[in-house]
């Protein structure tokens, strides 16, 4: 069960800056990762960014990838 | 300071000095001349270092921080300058050097029109930076500024860009630096979770064959005597990883030596043996594990960083400690029982001595044919009793210099190591020695690799800065040829080296220079380098099909590490 890709689909709030989505992107390019889906837009209570996107990828791989979009300064909360 | 009003060069400057920058490391172009003409008023208070080229700004700004823990500073004009940045800045990051590289952009409303030395530096330097911003205003300046400092310096530190365009340098603006900063993303954890302590202490106390593994961290956090009282309290041995050298006394009877690939014997073998590893401030990198489903397979790892992306990154772990490795350190000393591991650490008496007998004696002992790089490093760690910084390059004299020069002060050993960039060590010693101008600083480079940054000869002699460099020189890559020898049956693709006349090349560069090709005649000629006054050069003539044991091969185990 181990090898088996899962769909992730991940919240991520952001300050509203220009070239966060670019960071997010660019991690899972490195690990070639495929998105799925992304629908990025700014939620109008809190003003922050909030990227919904989701990807297929083994378990192991998915978490070590969420912890790298984690460390975008930008970034503040990713919710699975 | 408050509410004047300044050009942006001038903001960018005032910025420098509110976070206490002494010395920048630059090369002036185009699109930053507005900085560098504010800069003219400014070097009473502002040391400028002209490179002679950028990629070696970066590396000497990596140099000055490894040193001082401030970050470097290093200032670059658009286009093929900032590019030219790019190896440093992914050294950088790899390493986790704290490093602020500002680059001149093109004006505002020029961006994206593929205009005269414009790059993407955003583009480029996103996925090798801690963080980067592009300033096209001038009154962003205070706050980018400070940010960037911030960012640099805590938690795990980084390189980050600020690409700033011409507009914003020429623009004039209220300069009002701020006090108060807004980071809603990025909140380090310095204090370890005391549960996680408990929990560590617990397995500490339970463990029969421990061992401490070190890294960059501990000096990072200036944990080392945390760290030495920890271990002489609980007996355990301690081992090194190339970047956490210097910060655990060679001398002391728990210090085992390097872990890694061309590490000591010792404590790659018992790493397999042990039941329990303490990682301080370091990330299992492969060329520490090796073939990582056969690593520490009977051990329980704890892990200590401030980076919670290295757990179990690339080994599973059992405890996680996220935080400061000096409070985590300080916290677990007071936490754990006294106890003694004598047998366990009798263990290692026998593979030292089989590495001292089948490879260390061999390499230090003077030969009369040939000089080795073990010899020479050897002696200079004698010569100069462990208190000289060292820099060294890339490959085989990278490893001869870790092995055998043992440092008796924390910082003193640089190089670049998570990227390995041939030609790190001649630019990031004349950052070393701007740093330390009242300790000895030595250059250990390979012929191969001399030449990669071969142009700071020129920097070396305008500042006049007295850095030593001992060239090793075997006219080969060495290390690549060292595996081309082992691995693909010896044969030497492109690994011969037809190398300049080194003296020569000096004296153009008016860099006093010797070289040596005698045994008995280096002791002589490392007195005369060390004893200069001026910036010295020595060319010493190594056995040229040298290899570097014990090694780790790809794809083995720690434990199936070769003596030959």
């Amino acid at each position: 069960m181990k090898n088996i890709k899962k769909t992730f689909t991940i919240t991520i709030f952001a300050e509203n800056k220009p070239g966060v989505l670019y960071r997010v992107t660019n991690i899972l390019l490195r690990k070639k990762i495929n998105i799925e889906s992304i629908h990025s837009f700014k939620d109008k209570t809190t003003q922050l960014t909030k990227i919904v996107l989701s990807f297929e990828e083994l378990e192991n791989i998915a978490n070590k990838t969420i912890k790298q979009i984690e460390k975008i300064i930008e970034v503040i909360e990713i919710k699975i | 300071m408050k509410n004047k009003k300044l050009t942006g060069a001038q903001g960018v400057l005032e910025s420098l000095l509110q976070e206490k920058v002494d010395t920048i490391f630059g090369y002036p172009g185009g699109t930053i001349i507005p900085v560098y003409d504010a800069l003219y008023d400014y070097q009473e208070k502002l040391k400028h270092i002209l490179v002679r080229h950028e990629q070696a700004a970066g590396h000497a700004a990596e140099g000055y921080a490894r040193i001082t823990g401030k970050p470097g500073i290093v200032l670059v004009t658009s286009g093929p300058g900032a590019t030219n940045l790019v190896t440093a800045i992914a050294d950088a990051m790899l390493d986790s050097v704290p490093i602020i590289c500002i680059t001149g952009q093109v004006a505002t409303p020029l961006l994206g029109t593929d205009a005269f030395q414009e790059a993407d530096v955003m583009g480029i330097t996103t996925p090798i930076t801690k963080w980067n911003y592009q300033i096209t205003t001038a009154d962003e300046i205070p706050e980018v500024f400070a940010k960037a400092f911030h960012i640099a310096k805590t938690g795990r530190p980084g390189p980050v860009v600020i690409d700033i365009t011409k507009s914003a340098q020429t623009e004039t603006f209220t300069f009002n630096y701020p006090t108060h900063l807004s980071l809603p993303g990025y909140k380090p954890q310095l204090t370890p979770d005391p549960t996680a302590i408990e929990k560590a202490s617990k397995l500490i106390n339970q463990s029969q064959k421990p061992l401490l593994l070190i890294g960059h961290g501990v000096l990072i956090s200036k944990a080392e005597q945390a760290l030495l009282n920890f271990a002489e309290k609980t007996d355990i041995p301690v081992a090194s990883t190339l970047h956490g050298l210097s910060a655990f006394p060679t001398n002391h009877k728990l210090y085992k030596g390097m872990i890694g690939m061309h590490g000591n014997y010792a404590p790659n073998i018992l790493t397999n043996s042990a039941d329990l590893i303490i990682a301080v401030g370091m990330r299992f990198d492969d060329r520490v594990t090796g073939n990582i489903s056969k690593y520490a397979k009977k051990a329980k790892i704890i892990h200590i960083d401030i980076d919670p992306a290295e757990f179990d990154k690339n080994i599973p772990t059992n405890i996680q400690i996220l935080g400061d490795a000096k409070q985590t350190i300080t916290a677990l000393e007071k936490s754990v029982k006294k106890s003694n591991h004598t047998s366990w650490i009798k263990q290692f008496n026998s593979y030292e001595k089989e590495e001292f007998t089948k490879v260390i004696e061999k390499e230090i002992r003077p030969n009369a044919k040939h000089i080795t790089m073990a010899y020479a490093v050897n002696l200079l760690s004698e010569m100069t009793k462990g208190e000289a910084i060292i820099v060294s390059d890339v490959g085989q004299n990278q490893m001869a210099a870790a092995r055998y020069y043992k440092s008796n002060q924390p910082n003193s050993c640089i190089t670049s190591g998570g990227l390995g960039t041939m030609g790190f060590a001649l630019p990031a010693a004349i950052g070393a020695k701007i740093a330390a101008p009242d300790r000895q600083v030595i250059a250990i480079v390979g012929d191969g690799g001399f030449q990669m940054n071969i142009q700071e000869l020129a920097t070396l002699a305008q500042e006049n800065l007295p850095v030593k460099i001992i060239i090793l020189n075997n006219n080969f890559l060495g290390m690549v040829r060292q595996w081309q020898e082992l691995f693909f049956e010896k044969r030497y693709s492109f690994v011969n080296l037809k190398n300049p006349n080194f003296i020569d090349i000096c004296k153009g560069f008016f860099i006093p220079a010797e070289k040596v090709e005698k045994p008995d005649l280096l002791p002589k000629a490392i007195t005369k380098l060390l004893n200069s006054k001026t910036p010295q050069l020595l060319e010493i003539i190594v056995e040229k099909e040298g290899s570097v044991f014990p090694m780790i091969p790809t794809g083995a185990a720690v434990d199936e590490m070769r003596l030959s």
